[in-house]
Parts: structure tokens; sequence; C-alpha cells
């Protein structure tokens, strides 16, 4: 039976009338058009749907929404501010970190929680801190790099 | 994940709450938290007549306290959580739960509790053998109050513990060892979001002169339906002097103690012969934390 939760998002409360079989990765992409977070393995392996509640990463997919009552996320799509990219993005996008792109969005959003307490993190750390993300293009060096970048302007 | 059979989710408030609610659906209901292990059931088809999910994190299980005697800790304490408690980050004697919870990616150890993770008894999980090596006691709430019991007593098989009907697991008990105490863990696995396909945790307590007091070794990860305690390894280190080559033999021995499954992940063969490796290294870890 559908019941009404009430979520924060990027800033914004929403009100949804949400199945109890249905996860924030479906009420992101499905109910609102946030389509920032991606169905990958819809399983918990491959991190694309990776957004963040009260700060901290999780995959969406395995999120029940019901759970989530009064909770705050944060997406991609609420990363950039006042049309401003957020300095993870611009290095993204600096260092070509990004080829099919799939991954991005669910590695910027790790990377972010991960550099809020990380601020000059070296190589090894920035790997363990994404080895929830998978990424079939890059060999993921650009993406070390960028995150890198990132936390020295951060 | 399309749980369509899932026609309600509950978020009780009180033991009472969630108790009535085991009694009303019965073997239609499972108890959830961090919900990360959800998905794995149904892709085992274990999820069949599961109709409501009873989410147990306003129980206010969520808190970590110590004692002179050791360590209680909430059913869902998520492993970010516990991570972050000195007990665990700085102490050699439960330096074997420190290394399993920092295995998993981000985005689980967020999420996933210490409460499921013992719950789901998954023979392929890190945390359950980490915990074996150190003695944890399963807490555990029913219909006629709180009782306790040991993990290893707890899990019954494939994905099948001890509890009874309308019981739950509300945390877990930590006990402190004594002095010159240490644990370790390793896991083997494929890559960073894979299943263990060995995963060994060994505790020893020395006296002054390196002599074991007393060794625990544990074999998880895949090796038998759930952690195995390997007892001739064990005994072989028991009131002895733990040199490197009796470290070596430790890990031989743990060869005979184990009957792995075969499975597609790994043959019964290469388990064996990873465990004698990890059993080896893990004794080495734990020994190099204790200081004499």
């Amino acid at each position: 039976m559908k019941k009404l939760i009430t979520l924060e998002i990027n800033g914004e409360q929403h009100e949804l009338a949400l199945e109890p079989s249905e996860t924030l990765l479906q009420v992101l992409r499905d109910e609102l058009g946030l389509v920032g977070a991606k169905r990958g393995c819809d399983s918990g392996g491959c991190g694309c749907c990776t957004v963040q509640v009260d700060g901290q990463a999780v995959y969406s997919c395995m999120q029940f929404a019901h759970a989530l009552q009064g909770r705050t996320v944060k997406t991609i799509e609420g990363m950039s501010q006042n049309g401003e990219l957020d300095p993870l993005q611009a290095a993204f996008i600096e260092e070509g970190a990004v080829q099919c792109g799939y991954c991005t969005c669910g590695m910027i959003m790790t990377a972010d929680e991960f550099l809020a307490t990380e601020t000059e993190p070296d190589d090894q750390q920035i790997r363990h801190a994404i080895a929830g993300n998978l990424c079939r293009c890059t060999g993921y060096q650009k993406i070390v790099t960028a995150i890198k970048t990132a936390s020295a302007r951060r | 994940m399309s749980l369509t059979s899932v026609t309600g989710y509950f978020t009780p408030e009180d033991n009472e709450e969630v108790l009535g609610l085991l009694q009303k659906y019965g073997d239609g209901a499972m108890i959830v938290a961090g919900g990360s292990f959800v998905h794995g059931l149904d892709a085992r088809d274990l999820l069949n007549g599961i109709e409501v999910l009873i989410d147990i994190r306003r129980l206010g299980l969520d808190k970590v306290t110590a004692d002179s005697e050791g360590l209680d800790v909430g059913a869902t304490v998520t492993f970010s959580e516990l991570q972050k408690i000195s007990e665990i980050r700085d102490s050699a004697a439960f330096g074997a739960v420190r290394d399993a919870l920092n295995y998993p990616p981000t985005q689980i150890r967020n999420v996933a509790t210490v409460g499921g993770n013992i719950a789901a008894a998954c023979p392929y999980f890190d945390l359950p053998t980490a915990l074996a090596a150190v003695g944890a006691i399963v807490k555990v709430q029913g219909r006629g109050g709180p009782r306790e019991i040991g993990l290893q007593d707890f899990f019954a098989g494939l994905f099948e513990n001890n509890l009874e009907d309308s019981e739950f697991v509300s945390g877990l008990y930590l006990p402190l060892p004594p002095p010159r105490s240490a644990s370790a863990f390793i896991k083997f696995e494929t890559n960073a979001n894979d299943l263990a396909i060995v995963n060994v945790a060994v505790g020893v307590t020395l006296d002054e002169s390196r002599v074991c007091q007393e060794a625990r070794v544990v074999v998880g990860g895949g090796v038998a339906e759930t952690p195995v305690r390997a007892s001739s390894s064990e005994s072989l280190m028991q009131s002895e002097e733990l040199s490197d080559e009796l470290m070596r033999q430790a890990g031989e021995a743990v060869q005979s103690d184990l009957q792995p499954m075969s499975d597609h992940r790994a043959s019964a063969e290469y388990r064996t012969a990873i465990a004698k490796v990890l059993t080896e290294r893990a004794l080495q870890r734990a020994v190099a934390r204790i200081q004499l």
C-alpha cells in the first residue's frame, strides 16, 4: 500500500506517495526525473546509483523509500551551486576523467563524502574510497587524478 | 531491486511493536535494518513468501557502550559507526573486527549493520568470522524476554540462524580478553566489492614470554555453511611459544580442519590452500599487535 513520505532532495521538500517496495533510485529516476543516478547492476555492486543520504554515500538501489522519511538526500543534480560546477565536477572535466560517463555521477557523490573528511588524500586512500564504484572505461587513473585535483581546491 | 511481493514496510518504535508484527505476519515478515543484503537474499530466492519488512532502526539499538568487561554493540550500529569507536579503532584485542569492517566499500559500510550481518547467516560474510575469533555473544529479544547465544551456536546452517519464531537480534557483546591479547582478520577476494572466497580470523593471548595461553582460529567465507573453528590448529599452539615456525605449522594444520565447499567461485582444494596461507599471515599480524 502506498504511504506518504516526506523527503528533502537537493534542498527541496518533496511529499511523495510511495509503494513499500520502491527504492530511492526508482523515486529519483521515475518519480522526479533526476536521472543522474544510474541503474547499473541494481544490486549494490557497481556504484552508478550512488547518492548521499544525510551526507553519507549510499547505493540508492538498495534504499527502501519508506525508510527515508524525513531524511535529506543529495544527488549529482544538487552539486552545482548558482550555476557554478562544484570543484569536483570541474576537475572531472579538466582531467578527462569521463569516457562513457555512466559511472561518473556515482564516482562524484562518493568522492564528495570522502573529501569532506580527507583534505589531502594520497592515491591509495582515493582508490580505497572509490572501491565501491566500478568504471569499465578509464582504468581509474584519471578519476583518481581528478579527485586529487579537487581535493586541493576545496 | 524489485520486490513486488512486499506489501508493507514497517518502522516500529519499540520492542513490543516489533514482536506484535512478528506474531501477526509470522513467516511472511522479515526484520531489516540497512537493507544491504535484501537483494542478495532475493537473488538466492530466499524472499519467497515475504510480504512485510520490519525496519528496526528506530528502536534505539544504534549505540555502543564500553565498560571494563567489554563492549556492548547495538544491532543497528552500522559498520562506519563501529569503525569510529575507539575500542575498535585502537585496540589489539578487537583488531580482527577492525580489519573486517574495512573491506566493504563506503556505500555498504554506511548502511550495513552488525546485527543484520550476523542475522543473515550468510557463509560468505566477513564480520561473523572476525566476531567468532573474539568470542562475541549475540543478544536476542523475544516474547520471553532477552537472552544471549554464543555466536558459534547462533548459526544453524546456510542462511539459517537459531532464532525462535518472534525473536530478533538486538545486539552483540564483545568480552574484553586478558592483557597481551590480539586478533586479526584477512579476507581473500577477487575484487573490492566481492564476497570472500576464504576469510580467516585469529585471536591469541600470550604470556610475557610469548607462550600461547589461548588461540582461536576461525575460517569462513565459504569454506562451510557457517564459520569453522580450526581446532587442530588451535591445539597445536596451546601452551607453546608462538614462533614463526609454529605459526607456519598452525597454517598447515588448518587444512585438516576444513572440508570446504566447491562452487562457481572456487574449488574446495583452492579454498583449503588459501586458508593455510591466510592463517599464517593472520597469526603474524595478530602477534605483531601484542606488546609483550
